[in-house]
């Protein structure tokens, strides 16, 4: 599992993992984004599209994630879904919590958008 | 029958190492590339689970897998350890669609592996310990 961290326009991180999300390589994934919170960075974009397997550990991990981020009044973002982690999505109705955007810097442009009242 | 086995230390670094092991099995059947990664994540989950609870906090042992194509083309796995008894009423359901911040901790791997496979059964007794057998009927 390899992370690679970019910014985006706003104030915005773009995380992007590669590999597989499994148990054995989430901390990698996990500890870039706590580090990330912890110094105050709050809007969070993650960037899968190089990660074609996610486990139930990686799922954990971008919701706790987000639940963080946006109590310190950010957000974690998702984009450019492998389809197979898409289906896992699906699956646990995650599509339907997450922003889910085509690319990175539609995500972080979305944070500059009103939030969707529905 | 298509019959192979393996055996790895339960720990997550050996992941990797079941989900391929999963992959020539269900190829060598001839299933398709959504048949696979189903297979694989179920497993996946099933052996997470058992390094996380049954054999986390100090237990230690191994993972012995046992994968059959069957006869008439169906997959059965088994997955065996000597952690901790694991009892699957004691899991709660996840609240899939409803309330996913509550997620509880270790159900929704749970909820994979029902949802991936056809038939899902654990069995414990104090001489062999857990038995995890998973189906999943040949695709049409």
């Amino acid at each position: 599992m390899k992370v690679v961290q970019t910014p985006l326009a706003g104030n915005v991180v773009c995380v992007k993992a590669e590999g597989r999300l499994d148990a054995a390589t989430v901390p990698t994934l996990e500890q870039t984004m706590q580090r990330l919170l912890l110094e105050g960075q709050a809007k969070l974009v993650v960037n899968l599209e190089a990660v074609s397997y996610i486990s139930s550990s990686g799922l954990r991990v971008l919701l706790t994630a987000r639940r963080q981020s946006r109590s310190r009044g950010g957000d974690v973002f998702l984009c450019c879904l492998h389809p197979r982690v898409k289906e896992i999505f699906e699956m646990v109705g995650f599509m339907s919590v997450f922003g889910v955007y085509a690319t990175s810097e539609e995500a972080a442009s979305a944070f500059s958008q009103p939030a969707p009242t529905a | 029958m298509i019959k192979r086995r393996l055996t790895v230390p339960g720990r997550f670094e050996s992941l990797a190492q079941i989900a391929e092991f999963v992959e020539e099995t269900v190829r060598a059947a001839n299933w398709n590339d959504d048949e696979v990664y189903h297979v694989q994540m179920a497993v996946d989950e099933a052996c997470s689970n058992v390094m996380e609870h049954a054999y986390g906090s100090g237990w230690q042992g191994d993972i012995d897998l046992t994968c059959y194509i069957e006869d008439q083309g169906d997959l059965v796995i088994s997955i065996r350890d000597n952690g901790k008894p694991f009892d699957p009423s004691s899991v709660p359901e996840p609240p899939i669609g409803a309330d996913l911040e509550s997620l509880p901790e270790g159900g929704l791997g749970l909820y994979f592996m029902r949802k991936l496979m056809d038939q899902v059964t654990f069995h414990f007794d104090e001489k062999n310990g857990n038995m995890l057998t998973m189906v999943k009927r040949r695709p049409q």
